[in-house]
């Protein structure tokens, strides 16, 4: 405990509760609560380091109502690193307080990548039984509310794919001259839901010459797991994953979901504690590009077709404030013939998802959706892209209750169709 | 506070909007001062019926009220010092008239300042000057509260300048309209002025008439670079003698500068001993005539360089380094002092040489920025609240720069109100006499002193 609040006292020190915190707060221009701010939390915060305030439940519920969107720790004037400091507070009540039954044992299967990999297909084939399709067949409704799994009847969750991308494609994918040798992390989403982005990172990744391997032994990222404050278990995922990752020489580690991308790269460095693991990351953290981030950077080949489409892009929280990545898709998609980029207003907002949050507080985290839907359809885009799952899933959900004609796709499938369209046509 | 007392708060408002858990009150249990106190309860009115019967609830039962819009108050008008009820005001946010004819608008308090002068600014022929640096976060209510000021005050005004009436529940809950949506004057004595920086410690504000400005054709912003401090403080006194008023005349002083170019990487002369940040506004033909005018007097008075900006680029630029203090101190020490003690416009250069000597005497990093034409300097001090012997040092700090600017005839506070931060020295200003005044209209307003106790007026 002395440790966390040595580690707390130089952020807290820096705040001077000036209030900018609630001018960019997604959660607070809601709740309009005070316990919502950033500030309010830092306080909470120092109460428990002044030995004001026990490390309650009640804290830790107030702690985590929190997107962890990043907004006031890149919003505030101060420079206090509130993203950092609430993902050890949310530690510190989970040592004390313990985590959520359900969340725990969840928890636990991720550490068993069998199991894991075994439920999820299980559950691909089994979902009917609680899940229906959506009348516009774009997802699953849930058949009957479950409130404790976050399973609002009217919401509309992505269906589990059939098969997991890892056994859709071959383990390594290599062009006849490679330029360079990556490994590919796909993360859950894009192994076990969303294949057809994962896919398409691939191909993208072909497309411009560059072999393609997707490393054995994989395991979750563990954001989910950190956030929670169950740091044991995250701390495990990131030793599994740095082994994995470690495990041959690659040129670049390649990710296509901002949350997994940021997490391996940045949020590693304050969850691994053991000095061997973190000596292994520190080696390889350099390395890890989103696919956009990696193209720009190396050089992309501009054999697109042309594509006569008006589309939108919305920043996730991970990449534009996780990864300093917001340039380099726009880049890519201006660099596509015919294609219309019409932005949006407040792009990098949080789409109010914010991983288990939109579970624990969905009315909160659908408000914040609509604001954002409502900013998509002024643009009057017919395809909203992004680069992260989560995302895509929330806004996804928002998009089908208003039954809008809006499409979302991740950023990877519209640039792999724009490569694939102009194979197809020839040179 | 009695468990019946909650119960029949929560039956006004309804329980969504009364908090008495710690977890909640330690939120609401400050400002952006540094002093803390938490509230028994948070209770969230939604309504001006609401608020009648919590007051008249609070008055029949002694309890103290601090009532609270967003809380960015640099004074601490904010921080429920008799614990009590702290009464947020954030969910009485309507815009509820812009009469464009009338060039007024009637807002409630809780209404986001920047909110307001967007939407007034959306009408195209109008604005609402008044502009604290906390415009994205603070309410209306709370700017009428403090008698906010900003850069624009110089020719502009303040808050007050701009409040034509106001609704307020008095502590016992009775209401009263003051002042009048036409011109403002009311029958008998100004009461308006009365309640406009009163710090909520004569009753809550329920509803603001407000005037509104017409919207100037053009503007120019201008950069002079000095050598010396000393003279840059004349080019301020003397831009004004010359007849040219401004919309903004703020200075930077070197530490300033170097703080912000560190911060920004901005290329900011850091060599200069100051830089005056000068905007003008109005018809085209009196823009050019006015910065022909600053030009020539900031050339006489010694500067080395004078930079127009013409694109709204350039203007960004230059005011991109006057927003980026607040942050650019952030970096380098944690806590800050931001004071407000002004002088009259002539007495600016006395009073930069006074605080540099306050600064020498206890070895404390100052930093002198602000609202130069109005003799608001903000003298900023720089520190960190676990170092307490600096802290004691900063202290006596604050005490001098109070008692050199009453002597130079200002005030201790040109913008951030008096609070509990500056209640102490209140009577420095006042005299005994004016104090004690001051006590009988508390008194007179709220006999229980109930509302915001121990700010002010207290002893």
């Amino acid at each position: 405990m002395d440790k966390h609040i040595e580690q707390w006292q130089q952020q807290l020190v820096k705040c001077i509760r000036c209030g900018t915190c609630r001018s960019v707060c997604p959660v607070f221009q809601i709740t309009d609560n005070e316990n919502t701010t950033a500030r309010g939390k830092v306080k909470l915060i120092e109460a428990v380091a002044d030995g004001k305030l026990e490390l309650t439940r009640e804290m830790q519920k107030r702690l985590e109502k929190c997107l962890l969107c990043k907004a006031c720790a890149v919003g505030c004037p101060s420079g206090v690193k509130t993203d950092e400091l609430f993902m050890s507070a949310r530690r510190a009540l989970a040592e004390n307080n313990g985590i959520s039954f359900i969340k725990k044992i969840a928890y636990t299967g991720l550490t068993y990548r069998v199991l894991f990999n075994l439920a999820l297909r299980m559950g691909a084939a089994f979902q009917f039984l609680v899940l229906r399709d959506a009348p516009d067949k774009k997802g699953k409704l849930a058949r009957i509310p479950l409130p404790a799994a976050g399973l609002n009847n009217r919401r509309l969750l992505p269906a589990l794919a059939k098969k997991p991308l890892a056994s859709l494609i071959p383990r390594v994918s290599k062009p006849a001259n490679p330029r360079a040798r990556v490994a590919f992390f796909p993360g859950c989403m894009m192994n076990y839901v969303y294949t057809a982005a994962g896919k398409a990172v691939v191909d993208i990744l072909l497309a411009n010459n560059v072999e393609v391997v997707i490393p054995d032994n994989l395991y979750c990222c563990g954001i989910m797991v950190a956030a929670s404050g169950d740091y044991g278990t995250a701390q495990y995922l990131a030793a599994c994953n740095v082994r994995a990752l470690s495990a041959e020489p690659y040129d670049a580690i390649i990710t296509g979901c901002a949350s997994c991308g940021s997490t391996l790269k940045h949020e590693y460095g304050l969850i691994i504690e053991d000095p061997s693991v973190r000596q292994n990351w520190e080696k390889i953290s350099g390395k890890i590009f989103d696919f956009t981030q990696y193209l720009t950077s190396t050089g992309y080949s501009k054999d697109f077709a042309e594509i006569r489409a008006r589309v939108t892009y919305h920043d996730p929280c991970h990449l534009v404030r996780g990864m300093n990545v917001s340039k380099e898709p726009r880049t890519i998609l201006k660099s596509i013939p015919g294609l219309e980029l019409a932005e949006m207003k407040d792009a990098d907002k949080c789409c109010g998802c914010g991983g288990t949050f939109s579970l624990a507080y969905y009315d909160i985290s659908r408000s914040i959706n609509e604001d954002k839907i409502d900013n998509v359809e002024k643009t009057g885009a017919e395809v909203l892209l992004t680069g992260c799952s989560g995302c895509s899933m929330h806004l996804s959900d928002g998009l089908s209750r208003r039954g809008s004609k809006v499409t979302v796709m991740h950023t990877a499938e519209f640039i792999a169709c724009a490569y694939a369209a102009k194979k197809r046509e020839g040179p | 506070m009695d468990k019946e007392i909650i119960a029949q708060l929560k039956k006004i408002v309804g329980s969504d909007y009364v908090m008495d858990k710690l977890e909640d009150r330690i939120c609401y249990s400050f400002d952006a001062t540094f002093k803390d106190s938490c509230p028994d309860v948070v209770v969230k009115p939604g309504n001006l019926e609401e608020i009648i019967k919590v007051m008249q609830l609070a008055n029949r039962h002694g309890i103290s009220v601090t009532p609270r819009g967003a809380a960015t108050g640099n004074s601490g008008g904010a921080v429920p010092l008799r614990g009590g009820i702290s009464l947020g005001l954030t969910r009485l946010n309507k815009i509820i008239k812009i009469d464009i004819e009338n060039k007024l608008a009637i807002v409630e308090p809780g209404v986001i300042t920047d909110d307001f002068s967007n939407a007034v600014n959306s009408t195209g022929v109008l604005f609402y000057p008044p502009d604290p640096a906390s415009s994205k976060i603070s309410t209306i209510g709370g700017n009428v509260a403090e008698c906010a000021g900003g850069p624009r005050g110089i020719k502009y005004g303040v808050t007050r300048d701009y409040v034509l009436g106001l609704e307020v529940v008095l502590p016992d809950g009775k209401v009263v309209e003051i002042g009048n949506q036409v011109d403002g004057d009311m029958s008998g004595p100004d009461w308006t002025m009365l309640f406009v920086g009163s710090e909520g410690t004569l009753g809550i504000v329920t509803k603001i008439f407000l005037k509104l400005a017409e919207k100037p054709e053009a503007k120019q912003t201008l950069l002079a670079v000095f050598s010396s401090l000393d003279d840059a403080a004349t080019a301020v006194t003397t831009v004004i003698k010359s007849g040219t008023i401004p919309t903004t005349l703020e200075i930077m002083d070197n530490l300033t500068i170097r703080a912000v170019d560190d911060y920004l990487k901005a290329g900011l002369p850091v060599e200069a001993e100051a830089i005056l940040l000068i905007e003008v506004d109005g018809s085209k033909v009196e823009v050019e005539k006015q910065s022909g005018q600053v030009i020539k007097v900031c050339g006489q008075c010694g500067a080395a360089d004078i930079q127009i900006a013409v694109t709204s680029e350039d203007i960004d630029r230059l005011w991109k380094a006057r927003r980026a203090i607040s942050p650019a101190c952030g970096q380098i020490n944690p806590t800050k002092f931001a004071e407000d003690a002004t002088v009259p416009r002539s007495k600016v250069p006395d009073m930069i040489r006074k605080a540099k000597e306050i600064a020498n005497k206890y070895h404390i990093k100052m930093l002198l920025f602000g609202h130069a034409g109005d003799g608001n300097l903000h003298p900023t001090i720089l520190t960190n609240k676990h170092d307490h012997e600096e802290m004691r040092r900063v202290e006596l700090a604050v005490e001098d720069l109070f008692k050199v600017a009453l002597e130079l005839g200002g005030t201790l506070s040109g913008e951030h109100g008096i609070g509990y931060m500056k209640a102490p020295f209140l009577k420095w200003e006042l005299g005994e006499a004016g104090f004690a005044a001051g006590q009988k209209v508390k008194a007179a307003f709220d006999p229980r002193n109930i509302v915001n106790s121990g700010k002010m007026f207290a002893a």
